[in-house]
């Protein structure tokens, strides 16, 4: 008799997670639609639009830039050691290329900027909750998802490629600063070799991450800040959860995204 | 028990009940404010009175009942509508509820400088005009909520809720954490912001003194309902036990 009862309890338990699971995804789900249709509804509101894109754009650039001169400079070496016997201009080259434009560049970018950025929309988002500000803005004639949540999405779907593109770049001057001053390569021959591999596919494949980065970036960040609840640990929540569901929501979107471009 | 001080209803409050899951917060409330007229909603903490402020603005939706503002029926009104009656409300939340992010100027006109597409200049001058009847340096227009004291930052909140003179307004725990001298300062603003727009207002509060002052009318919530109601020097000698403590907590004598 206990047995059973303890296996419907575990039954009864996994059953009411799952439903909780299942209408938290519902709830995201209806606030991504309506915050895409705040998206393309006037009016916008420019200057705090142009106030997110410093701060998301151009704030993160050097944490971003650190993080993808070292990945460039590492995976360079790594490169050049592994592949000893072909440890040519044109092999650490094209590995250090194609690396950093099809992953690392976007998913390092990705992660840097929801750990710093995701966090801070959240638990700014978050308070505003908890310390009754969003329910003042709609008691003072302005829609919270248009105001709030609308500048932060647009500001992503904007910096992040960019970023990721200026990530891309320095990536690459990491490598190629590790194969020129320490590995002594020949200069032209590395960068011609860089140039030559270089493609399209792998430039669009980068920037489609990055657009889709961003808005789940923004979009994660901005659903927990905004269904804060119990105070100040409430913001603690919405920050911890924004941060880890944005990088697992990357680090699962660029397999998929790779296993279509390439797969 | 209704003083009409006119005969215009401003907000009429039927059968509104509320209830969190399984626990009933108010049940089967009913008043009517008349225009020109202020109302004290007392009660203990927790007895449900932000509740009902926040069912009044729409903040929160009512189980049952109906709520009308200047005659629209506020209970599953269109979005678009509700907002356009919010306008014309003035509301000051328990914790002020300042944007942290705007400076104390912005805060003050935010609702105004966007209706009436106000000019940097313009909207700053409108400020000033606004925290010098509330008793307030110039010099924190410029500052941001945090920079200015817990006192001060209720006092902006009045501001921005006085801001445009709108007809009704409403305060929740408008004298709460002030000192009795900004206390009093806040009543005489209330009583006078209702007198020169020929307004009317709601207003939640522990203070008894302070209902004295502002309210034309006093109803006390208690186990989810209404439970008293009356005018203040009724309430002074009210044989509630509840309303009992609560003078002598304060003895408002003091202070009419």
């Amino acid at each position: 008799m206990n047995l059973i009862n303890s296996i419907f309890k575990i039954c009864g338990t996994t059953g009411r997670k799952f439903l909780k699971f299942l209408s938290n995804v519902g709830h995201f789900f209806i606030f991504f639609i309506t915050a895409i249709f705040w998206i393309f509804r006037p009016p916008w509101y420019f200057k705090k639009i142009f106030y997110q894109i410093i701060d998301i754009g151009y704030f993160s650039l050097p944490v971003v830039g650190l993080t993808t001169f070292f990945s460039g400079m590492v995976l360079a070496l790594q490169t050049y050691n592994g592949f000893s016997e072909l440890n040519n201009e044109t092999t650490v080259a094209r590995v250090v290329l194609t690396s950093i434009t099809r992953e690392l560049g976007p998913v390092l970018t990705g992660l840097m900027v929801a750990g710093r950025i995701g966090a801070k929309m959240a638990a700014e988002i978050a308070t505003m909750r908890v310390t009754e500000q969003i329910d003042a803005l709609g008691t003072l004639g302005t829609r919270p998802m248009q105001y709030l949540i609308a500048p932060k999405i647009i500001a992503s779907l904007i910096c992040i490629p960019v970023l990721v593109l200026l990530g891309n770049t320095i990536g690459i001057l990491g490598g190629y600063v590790i194969a020129i001053f320490k590995l002594e390569f020949n200069p032209s021959i590395y960068l011609y070799a860089t140039v030559e591999y270089l493609q399209w596919i792998d430039i669009i494949q980068g920037t489609v991450k990055a657009v889709l980065f961003g808005l789940i970036i923004s979009m994660v960040s901005c659903y927990f800040g905004f269904n804060a609840t119990k105070g100040a640990e409430g913001v603690g929540y919405a920050t911890t959860a924004s941060v880890v569901i944005s990088s697992v929501m990357i680090l699962t979107s660029t397999y998929i995204i790779t296993a279509l471009f390439f797969g | 028990m209704d003083i009409k001080l006119n005969n215009k209803i401003i907000i009429e409050v039927k059968n509104l009940t509320k209830s969190f899951n399984e626990t009933m917060v108010l049940n089967d409330i009913n008043f009517k404010l008349f225009e020109g007229e202020t109302l004290a909603i007392i009660g203990a903490s927790g007895s449900g009175k932000s509740v009902l402020l926040k069912n009044i603005i729409g903040l929160l939706s009512p189980d049952k009942g109906s709520i009308k503002i200047n005659n629209v029926e506020m209970v599953d009104l269109k979005r678009s509508i509700k907002e356009k009656v919010l306008l014309d409300l003035g509301i000051t939340f328990q914790h002020g509820a300042l944007f942290d992010s705007l400076q104390n100027w912005e805060n003050i006109v935010f609702k105004v400088k966007n209706k009436e597409k106000l000019t940097d200049k313009n909207a700053k001058e409108l400020a000033l005009s606004i925290i010098k009847r509330l008793g307030l340096n110039s010099e924190i227009l410029d500052l941001y909520p945090s920079e200015i004291s817990g006192g001060m930052q209720k006092r902006v909140a009045i501001a921005r809720a006085i801001c445009g003179n709108p007809k009704v307004l409403l305060f929740d725990e408008p004298t709460s954490g002030l000192d009795p001298v900004t206390g009093s300062l806040i009543d005489k603003l209330i009583k006078s912001a209702v007198k020169t727009v020929g307004g009317s207002a709601i207003t939640i509060t522990h203070d008894m003194a302070s209902v004295c002052k502002v309210a034309d009318k006093v109803i006390l919530i208690d186990k989810q309902t209404i439970s008293w109601s009356g005018t203040p020097k009724e309430m002074l000698k009210s044989d509630n036990a509840q309303i009992k403590d609560f003078i002598k907590s304060t003895n408002p004598k003091l202070f009419i």
